[in-house]
């Protein structure tokens, strides 16, 4: 049985029930273990609305939403909401815990750094020139404003998928609270809580490089995140720049893994010490051993 | 040998994302909810063998956005039960008219004597704008009305509120004017005069005629003015401290109409009980400091006050609550308050000789310390309601601040402790 | 009138303090919480102050000394 709406589709399997839809330039999934068509329906339509919502107020790419507004905002002070507000007091919290290299304003730096897998490599100058718009220490902000010095950029590309995989997962929690909800964005997965018969879903990870399932882990609760450079990368004289930027140098992170992913109980959380991992580079398992969490690494 | 590079900053993050997570849901959440919040509770005071009460409450306040605030509050209590006459126990029985000159009431060898006719039920009405004033002010008005069987106090308030240094530090200053009329049953009496008691009287008449002379009017007022200046400031992520200066001066009848003071010769024995008199001024200073400290998951609200006026009464005021959490949505609050006063000047338990021009038996202006433990329970509805149960134990123990007692007053108790139980129910929605 | 004074200066002190105190709009989570409101428990607060007023000779301090009732 396939019903089709608008932007979302769900199917009912054997013992569970699968919701479609594309966002965040990727596939998105949820496992539901229920048969109920009008709880999927309700389940998909929340869903499909919420990430649509988020990747709305958060894209980069859209032209007249907060994030456009702060960064055209030339140094003058812009409103913002409580959601956004909670977002950033997030992101400082990562850029105090990574040592300062988790940075959502560093992707300034994309304008000297084009990672098409070419040797390309940009001159320390250019890489400088962008640095000084580089530096979540220079953006001020409260509950209820945000003041960023000229063009410096907010990029909410690095948590917007898996903040969304985190809320639907709590949607799903409060709209279903008698059933497992697996919330799958693209390979960012969070289970919105365990199967009432104790069962886990079976999630197959898989090797960046060959693009097999390398192995079936079996979830009851909890998320998890990837983070790679699989296709983004510049290769120079035998050293392969990953597109993983330290916003401390501008440069690219050396020797970091291809491919990260991370267990942990909720899917924001999960991709930010994959992200931060990767920002380690060569020391990348040592800090999520320290971690104590279950990871991946693929080099 | 490797080197430990990396610390855990796992618990960190999970304590940033479930503030992520939670903050969201719930500020979500708050803008549906922009009605109406209800903070409702119903109490009972009881002490064994005297007063009792009970009490409820129910808190409304709306925001209108933009943190303009409308808050109301009625409140409904009734008081039956004995309260302390001033007058000393005695080793035989004594006999009092009542304070509205219908009637005796006898008490007890031995017993301290207690009038028994309260009998009091109590409305008030609370009204509260509370708004920002630019981006760093904040003003508000209230007004506050208390009407009893014999006594009626309108008050009038307005409070002034300056943050700065990005709002941790909060200067504010309020002010409150009060005016109160006691019309009690009977009459005011007049200060000083003696009680008259039927068997001292030929018949009613001249009874009637000497309880007369010992009235001087109907009703009395009071005006208080209330001033709090406060500071406030955040000392880092988890510890708040606040400081208040007080000063209210009260003018007008502060005497108590019920309340006699014994006149006793040699022997300890009561020659009679004259009507108590206080100054008709008081000038109140205090100081108050409160500080509340997060730990990782307790919180601890500690506060201290000192205050004295110019009737020599200083007190001091120690009062903790620590905030247990028992699991995501329920926790228990212990609570203790220390308390201890000095004596007025003019408190006497009783007077030998010669009346004092200001006297007063009333063992809450004698020298005394008070403590009270409690636990509160509250729980958090899946919902968003909350429900509360609070335990309390009080006890007051008066004390001798250095008076001797002569003969038959050596065999009394005149300095009883008080006990009482409060139970509260609450639901907030 | 000592008192008074102690208490100034250390209303001073604190005042002199504060610009090196605080912390910034994205660490206040745990301030936040219901339990770090000064105001917290303000009903229980009205109450005991109340039963309070009416059995010690000293009101007030953290809000109004208030008149407001003949409580006995």
């Amino acid at each position: 049985m396939l019903q089709t709406q608008q932007g979302y589709h769900w199917q009912l399997k054997d013992e569970h029930a699968s919701i479609h839809f594309n966002a965040m330039a990727s596939p998105c999934e949820l496992l539901v273990d229920t048969l109920e068509p009008e709880l999927v329906e309700l389940l998909a339509k929340l869903a499909y609305a919420e990430t649509k919502r988020i990747e709305h107020k958060f894209s980069r790419y859209v032209a007249d939403n907060i994030v456009a507004k702060i960064n055209s905002s030339c140094g003058q002070v812009v409103e913002i909401d409580q959601e956004v507000f909670q977002l950033l007091t997030f992101a400082e919290q990562c850029y105090q815990l990574s040592e300062h290299l988790f940075d959502i304003t560093s992707g300034v730096l994309r304008k000297a750094w084009h990672f098409d897998c070419s040797d390309n490599l940009p001159s320390q100058q250019q890489v400088e020139s962008c640095m000084q718009y580089v530096g979540w220490d220079k953006v001020k902000f409260e509950h209820n404003s945000i003041r960023l010095q000229p063009d410096m950029q907010l990029d909410f590309g690095g948590i917007g998928k898996e903040y969304a995989v985190s809320r639907v997962a709590q949607l799903c929690l409060a709209h279903a609270p008698n059933n497992s909800v697996l919330v799958n964005f693209g390979g960012d997965i969070q289970v919105s809580q365990a199967k009432k018969n104790g069962q886990a879903w079976h999630v197959g990870i898989e090797d960046p490089i060959t693009g097999k399932a390398e192995q079936v882990l079996q979830l009851t609760s909890g998320a998890l995140a990837t983070s790679g450079d699989t296709n983004k990368y510049l290769l120079k004289d035998g050293v392969r720049y990953s597109h993983i930027l330290n916003p401390q140098t501008g440069w690219p992170v050396v020797n970091a893994p291809r491919s990260v992913t991370v267990l942990a109980s909720h899917c924001i959380q999960a991709g930010c010490l994959a992200t931060i991992g990767l920002l380690y580079g060569a020391d990348c398992e040592d800090f999520l051993q320290a971690q104590q969490v279950k990871f991946w690494c693929s080099r | 040998m490797q080197l430990i590079k990396f610390s855990n900053i796992n618990g960190a993050l999970a304590a940033a994302t479930c503030t992520l997570l939670a903050g969201v849901s719930n500020a979500q959440a708050d803008e549906k909810s922009n009605d109406w919040q209800f903070d409702t509770a119903i109490m009972y005071y009881g002490e064994p063998d005297r007063v009792q009460a009970v009490e409820g409450v129910v808190s409304a306040t709306k925001d209108f956005g933009d943190e303009h605030v409308f808050s109301t509050k009625l409140v409904l209590d009734t008081l039956t039960g004995a309260s302390a006459n001033g007058a000393v126990a005695q080793t035989s029985a004594q006999t009092f008219t009542r304070p509205s000159g219908n009637g005796e009431y006898t008490v007890e060898a031995g017993d301290t004597p207690l009038d028994d006719t309260f009998r009091d039920t109590r409305v008030q009405l609370n009204l509260a704008w509370n708004q920002p004033w630019g981006a760093n002010q904040k003003v508000g008005a209230g007004l506050h009305i208390s009407n009893e069987y014999d006594y009626l106090s309108v008050a009038l308030n307005a409070n002034y509120a300056l943050d700065f240094n990005r709002k941790n530090t909060t200067f504010s200053v309020a002010a409150s004017y009060a005016a109160d009329e006691y019309s009690p049953e009977g009459g005011i009496p007049l200060a000083l005069s003696k009680m008259a008691i039927r068997g001292d009287f030929a018949n009613d008449d001249a009874f009637n005629s000497g309880f007369d002379d010992t009235r001087i009017g109907e009703s009395e007022n009071k005006d208080t003015l209330d001033v709090i200046f406060g500071l406030s400031q955040v000392i880092n992520r988890r510890w708040l401290v606040q400081f208040n200066y007080g000063y209210s001066q009260v003018d007008g009848y502060l005497s108590d109409p019920f309340k006699v003071v014994s006149l006793v010769d040699d022997t300890g024995s009561a020659l009679g009980h004259y009507y108590e008199s206080r100054p008709d001024s008081r000038s109140k200073h205090s100081i108050f400091a409160q500080s509340k400290y997060h730990f990782d998951s307790l919180v601890w609200d500690m506060s201290y006050r000192l205050a004295s006026d110019d009737w020599g009464i200083d007190s001091h005021t120690l009062e903790s609550r620590l905030y247990i959490p028992l699991s995501d949505s329920a926790w228990i609050t212990p609570h203790v308050r220390y308390y201890q006063q000095s004596a007025a000047d003019f408190y006497r338990p009783f007077v030998q000789g010669d009346l004092a021009e200001y006297m007063s038996a009333d063992y809450r202006i004698g020298q005394m310390t008070a403590y009270t433990l409690g636990l509160k329970y509250t729980q958090k509805l899946s919902d968003g309601d909350e429900l509360s149960m609070r335990l309390e134990y009080y006890q007051q123990t008066p004390e001798n601040s250095g008076f001797n007692s002569p003969g038959q007053l050596a065999d009394v108790d005149l300095y009883p402790s008080v006990s009482a139980v409060i139970f509260q129910l609450g639901y907030k929605f | 009138m000592k008192k008074q004074l102690l208490a100034l200066s250390l209303m001073s002190l604190a005042l002199s303090g504060c610009a090196n105190l605080g912390v910034n709009p994205w660490e206040r989570d745990l301030l936040a919480k219901p339990q770090m409101q000064l105001a917290a428990e303000s009903t229980d607060m009205a109450l005991d102050d109340h039963i309070y007023f009416s059995k010690e000779a000293t009101s007030g301090g953290r809000s109004f000394a208030g008149g407001g009732c003949g409580c006995n």
